[in-house]
C-alpha cells in the first residue's frame, strides 16, 4: 500500500478541473459527453480543460469512431489520481491546521 | 499558491471532490431492458414448465440461464447504466452481482416453492401463476434492489 504525499495541485485546483479529475478518479473511462453532461460544460470549456490535464499527463484521451460517430474516452492517468489524492491530503491539511491554530494563539 | 487558498476554500474543493464521486455513484443502476427480459423470460419458463415435459422444461432452462449469463454480464454490477461510462468496481461495490444474483436464486426458489403450493391446491397452471408474481416483483423489486445497493455505495463512500 502506497502513503499519499500530501501535495497541493495548481493544475487540478482550479473549480472546473477539480470536478473533471473528481469525476473521473470514480469511473473506469467516461465518455466526453457523459462528462460534459454531468458536469453542465460547454464543448469547447471541456476540451479546454482536458487539454491543460492532458498536457500535464493527468488524462488520456482515446479517439474512436462508433457506429460512424466520433467518440473521446477519457481516463484518468495513475499519476493523475496521485495528484488528486495528493491535492486532497493538501486540503485536508490545511483545514487541519487551521482547526489548530485558534487554540495556538491562546 | 496553497497560501492563497483559505480553509473555506479548501473545504469547499473538497465538497466538490465528494460530490463529483456522489454524481457518478447515482448512476449505478442496471438498464430498464434487464428487469423486463427478465420478467418475460421468467413466465415464458413457467410457462414451459406448465406443459408438464421435462426434457422441454430442462432445455428451456439451461437456454434462459445461457442467455441471462450472456447478457447480463455486462450490466450485472450496475456499474454500465449507459454506455457513457463504467463506473469503477471500487465505488460501486464489488460485491453488487453476487447480491444480485443471490436475489435471483432466492426468487427462483420462492417460484419453486409458490408452484408447489398452488399445484397441491389443484391450481391449473400453477407454476405460470406464480411466475407471473415473480416478474411482477422483477419488475417492481428490480429498481428498488438498485436504489438499496446506490445507497449502500453512498454510504460505504470514503474521502480520496
Amino acid at each position: 500500500m502506497t502513503r499519499t504525499v500530501a501535495k497541493f495541485d495548481e493544475i487540478i485546483h482550479p473549480t472546473t478541473r477539480l470536478s473533471i479529475v473528481s469525476m473521473l478518479a470514480a469511473v473506469d473511462w467516461a465518455d466526453f459527453a457523459f462528462v460534459r453532461d454531468h458536469l453542465e460544460l460547454s464543448d469547447s470549456a471541456l476540451s479546454k480543460q482536458l487539454t491543460t490535464l492532458e498536457d500535464a499527463g493527468y488524462v488520456s484521451l482515446q479517439r474512436t469512431v462508433s457506429g460512424g460517430r466520433r467518440r473521446v474516452r477519457i481516463q484518468l492517468t495513475t499519476s493523475g489520481r496521485t495528484a488528486l489524492q495528493g491535492h486532497a491530503a493538501a486540503l485536508r491539511g490545511l483545514l487541519d491546521s487551521a482547526d489548530h491554530e485558534p487554540q495556538l494563539g491562546r | 499558491m496553497i497560501n492563497e487558498v483559505t480553509p473555506a476554500d479548501a473545504s469547499a474543493a473538497l465538497a466538490r471532490i465528494d460530490q463529483s464521486r456522489r454524481q457518478v455513484i447515482d448512476e449505478i443502476d442496471m438498464p430498464r431492458w434487464y428487469w423486463i427480459g427478465l420478467a418475460l423470460g421468467w413466465v415464458a419458463l413457467g410457462v414451459v414448465a406448465d406443459l408438464e415435459r421435462p426434457v422441454a422444461t430442462f432445455v428451456a432452462t439451461l437456454a434462459f440461464g445461457a442467455a441471462h449469463a450472456a447478457t447480463s454480464h455486462h450490466v450485472m454490477g450496475g456499474r454500465h447504466r449507459t454506455s457513457g461510462a463504467r463506473i469503477s468496481a471500487d465505488v460501486a461495490g464489488r460485491s453488487n452481482p453476487v447480491i444480485i444474483g443471490l436475489c435471483l436464486i432466492g426468487l427462483a426458489i420462492l417460484t419453486a416453492a409458490g408452484a408447489l403450493a398452488t399445484s397441491a391446491d389443484g391450481t391449473r397452471h400453477p407454476v405460470t401463476t406464480v411466475s407471473i408474481f415473480a416478474a411482477i416483483l422483477l419488475l417492481l423489486g428490480g429498481p428498488h434492489l438498485m436504489s438499496a445497493i446506490r445507497n449502500r455505495a453512498h454510504r460505504a463512500s470514503v474521502p480520496l
